[in-house]
């Protein structure tokens, strides 16, 4: 094939093309890469770095959204099975996914790659033994002839059609002596320049004999890069040794692969929707009656005993049902069965209350006809009617002091609360006890702000309290001053009553609320008083809501502190006085009590005005 | 005159009693031990006050008041068992004037009778107004625009009170004392029914009282 001949080391036409550096390509070598490894790495940077800018801006501008997201997720997750079971069962799938969607397509890619290889080796190895075979039959000599037959040749190589089966670099090896007739130095396929070619290939061609090697490289076409398998052998034409390499296409392949994972990707998403569907709808199945027994049992709680679970089938879940039915009938029927016991006690209580009193009237009367008569007695029998008249009076104080307890006891004592001032009431139970404290030789002090204290209370039985720890003060009080001292704050109001008499110890203190409980049982039958009288103070007290405390020590005497809230429903945080009382802290004996006594009566709460009773 | 005293108890021992501190005091009892019997009795006997067990055998002591009560203001005081909150307030609501707790003291029974009793002492000419109503003191008799409105001498001693001081604001304790006659605390509860029962007779609305106002904290007082 004659032809005209060109200049050597002529214009190549692939020098115009900027051809980019495919590092990774070529460090990877002879050994066999993932024809796509660069891309994808060149793809997690680009993702990576957009994904930590994202998260730089994100933290700063959506940090509030995010905690919130956060704590909301979390507390899903804390509060409900349903949730935390779904999104386990999702991550879960979504990695079993991952890493069969991983493996499935690595050995597809390697099937697809090893498929294509040996279609290329023989193809080169056909290829190259055809462009021998030319050049070894040629008998041209001039420049022309060799430079057609050479181009000729080698575009033949590229097959026919407008289809490029495959892509061709032919080039010259370097360190040989130049012939004389050597017009042709290098030859590629458009684009291609032998950069492509990774320089271990062509060491490898150059050093072996006749073998053929290959290796993954990456070719432009048109625009783009396209992944492609390079072959390389040797051919000698004219007495010089040429390498030729022949690059082929895999960007077939690629799609496919490309299209074969999207399917398996959309195909995996499905699935992991459809598995997070799934666990969503069995959870539910095993959840929902569970919170169904939840919600019941919180009413059976809230009082509605007649609540059951619905019961369906015969499984786990119905057996759940049937023995929570079964319970909350057992619960329903004690229950029910208490409260008729508590209404019998207090049916109990009204008739004994009836049936006691009315012959308890009849001989309390005749008793004080009789008292009233003694003095026309001779007297035997007017020590007598004396007796009968207190013993009858004593039996029945106890007897309205067991009566008031077995109310309460019943539950059937009722909060009659109104809004009123206990100043009033205070001042009017220590006017009551006046006579009694001026038969003890005692005095009774007020401490208390000026103005209307107002609390929603029982007046009746607030005044029972307070006469009951007041008449009690001044019993134990050995003549000493009382001291009753009101201090209110925004919610409360503190009552302490406290006296100066042999006192009591802390573990005394402890039991003085107790039902018949009595400090020293051989002084305290000539005080009287039924031994209930505390007891029925501190369920009065309970009834407000309120606190009722006592402070004790021996020989400093006493101190009692009523707290009740202002109003009803309200806690009580503080009692705005004092249990323990602050002149305790002074040391001294029995002598410079008077003196303590004083600085008791000064008022511990602001703007505070002080009344004395004699 | 000796004051007579219907006394309905079905526990004679009790009813004796009673009978021996009330002639004692110089009043003239008359017993009644049946509350089916108690309105015959109370008829023929014409009382100037009934004494009146809360529990009866047959027709019980409410039903009794409510019967004496539809005939005649005559002052009506239970003897009550039973001081549960809604006992008293039933007896009192179907038109007692007070009540007595068992076991009482003989003074007791009586101050509470005398008390009842006392009405009519002050009987100087006097016309008083509350709000639309118009109060004839000596004539024992309210009026609302001409029309008369019908009250026990109990309600109507309260709404003297009230009506005899507008500008004071009266405690329940203080209402107790004057009205009741109580020298020591006593049931405010005595107070609240009371005034209600006066309520549903002279107001208008008695949700929105307006001849007696309700103070807050305090008591009551007579409306402008």
């Amino acid at each position: 094939m004659e032809r005209p001949a060109e200049p050597l080391g002529g214009p190549h036409r692939q020098e115009h093309h900027n051809v980019p550096e495919h590092t990774d390509a070529r460090t990877a070598g002879l050994r066999r890469l993932s024809f796509q490894a660069g891309i994808w790495r060149r793809r997690a940077v680009i993702v990576s770095l957009r994904v930590a800018r994202l998260v730089r801006t994100g933290i700063r501008r959506f940090l509030p959204a995010l905690r919130y997201i956060i704590r909301a997720v979390q507390t899903r997750w804390r509060r409900s099975l349903q949730f935390r079971t779904v999104l386990t069962t999702l991550l879960l799938a979504i990695t079993s996914f991952a890493v069969v969607g991983a493996y499935l397509s690595n050995q597809i890619a390697n099937n697809l790659f090893q498929e294509r290889l040996t279609q290329a080796e023989s193809e080169t190895r056909y290829n190259v033994k055809q462009v021998q075979d030319t050049f070894d039959g040629a008998q041209v000599t001039d420049q022309s002839s060799v430079i057609t037959l050479v181009y000729d040749t080698l575009n033949a190589v590229e097959g026919r059609g407008s289809v490029i089966q495959r892509r061709y670099v032919f080039e010259a090896m370097p360190e040989q002596t130049k012939p004389r007739n050597r017009w042709v130095e290098s030859r590629a396929s458009d684009q291609l320049t032998v950069s492509v070619i990774p320089p271990e290939l062509r060491k490898a061609v150059q050093e072996s004999g006749k073998d053929q090697y290959w290796a993954s490289t990456v070719i432009p076409v048109g625009t783009e890069d396209r992944p492609g398998i390079a072959v390389g052998n040797k051919v000698t034409f004219n007495g010089t040794v040429y390498e030729l390499y022949l690059i082929y296409d895999l960007n077939t392949a690629q799609q496919t692969l490309n299209e074969i994972q999207s399917v398996l990707w959309a195909g995996g998403a499905v699935l992991v929707l459809m598995i997070g569907a799934i666990a969503w709808y069995v959870t539910r199945n095993v959840v929902s009656p569970v919170s169904h027994a939840a919600m019941v049992s919180e009413k059976l709680a809230a009082g509605q005993l007649q609540e059951r679970m619905v019961v369906r089938g015969e499984d786990e879940v119905a057996r759940l049902g049937a023995s929570f039915n079964h319970m909350a009938a057992s619960l329903q029927e004690q229950i029910t069965q208490l409260a008729t016991l508590s209404q019998m006690q207090q049916r109990f209580v009204s008739d004994v209350s009836h049936e006691l009193r009315t012959p308890l009237t009849t001989v309390r009367m005749a008793a004080e006809v009789l008292y009233d008569a003694r003095d026309d007695f001779d007297p035997i029998n007017k020590r007598s009617a004396e007796l009968l008249y207190n013993q009858v009076e004593r039996f029945q104080s106890l007897l309205s002091d067991l009566l008031e307890i077995s109310r309460f006891d019943a539950g059937v004592a009722m909060l009659d609360a109104e809004p009123e001032d206990i100043l009033q009431v205070v001042a009017h139970v220590i006017e009551g006890a006046a006579p009694v404290a001026a038969e003890y030789g005692s005095q009774i002090i007020l401490s208390a702000p000026a103005g209307a204290v107002v609390a929603e209370m029982d007046a009746r039985r607030i005044d029972r309290i307070l006469r009951n720890l007041i008449l009690n003060a001044v019993e134990h009080g050995e003549g000493r001053p009382v001291t009753v001292t009101v201090a209110a704050s925004q919610t409360a109001v503190g009552i302490a009553v406290r006296d100066h008499g042999i006192g009591m110890t802390p573990a005394e203190a402890a039991r003085v609320f107790d039902r018949f409980w009595r400090a020293d049982p051989a002084r305290a039958r000539t005080t009287g008083g039924s031994g209930l009288g505390l007891s029925i103070a501190m369920e009065d007290t309970k009834l407000h809501n309120g606190w009722l405390q006592a402070w004790g020590k021996r020989g400093s005497g006493a101190n009692f502190r009523l707290t009740l809230p202002l109003r009803q429903g309200e806690e009580i945080d503080k009692s705005p006085v004092q249990l323990e009382p602050e002149d305790i802290t002074i040391p001294g004996g029995t002598d410079n009590r008077n003196m303590l006594v004083l600085e008791a009566g000064t008022p511990l709460a602001p703007a505070s005005a002080s009344k004395e009773t004699p | 005159m000796k004051a007579r005293i219907l006394v309905v108890d079905d526990d004679e021992a009790l009813a004796e009693m009673i009978g021996i501190v009330l002639r004692n005091d110089g009043f003239e009892p008359v017993f009644c031990a049946d509350g089916a019997k108690a309105l015959d009795i109370f008829r023929s006997s014409r009382p100037d006050l009934v004494l009146l067990d809360l529990m009866l055998p047959g027709v019980d002591g409410i039903e009794v008041c409510r019967q004496v009560r539809a005939e005649s203001d005559v002052p009506i005081v239970m003897l009550t068992a039973k001081s549960d909150t809604s006992d008293v307030v039933r007896g009192l609501e179907s038109g007692a004037d007070d009540y007595v707790p068992k076991p009482f003291k003989p003074a007791e029974l009586v101050a509470r009778v005398r008390a009842r009793l006392r009405p009519g002492d002050q009987k100087a000419p006097e016309t008083l107004k509350i709000a639309d109503i118009t109060i004839d003191v000596a004539g024992h008799t309210v009026s609302r625009g001409g029309e008369r409105i019908s009250l026990t001498p109990l309600e109507f001693d309260l709404l003297v009170a009230l009506a005899r001081k507008p500008w004071q604001v009266f405690t329940r304790e203080l209402l107790l004392e004057q009205v009741w006659g109580y020298r020591h605390a006593a049931d405010t509860r005595l107070v609240n029914v009371h005034v209600q029962r006066l309520r549903s007779k002279i107001e208008q609305d008695p949700e929105a009282p307006e001849v007696v106002l309700t103070v807050r904290g305090v008591g009551y007082k007579a409306g402008a």
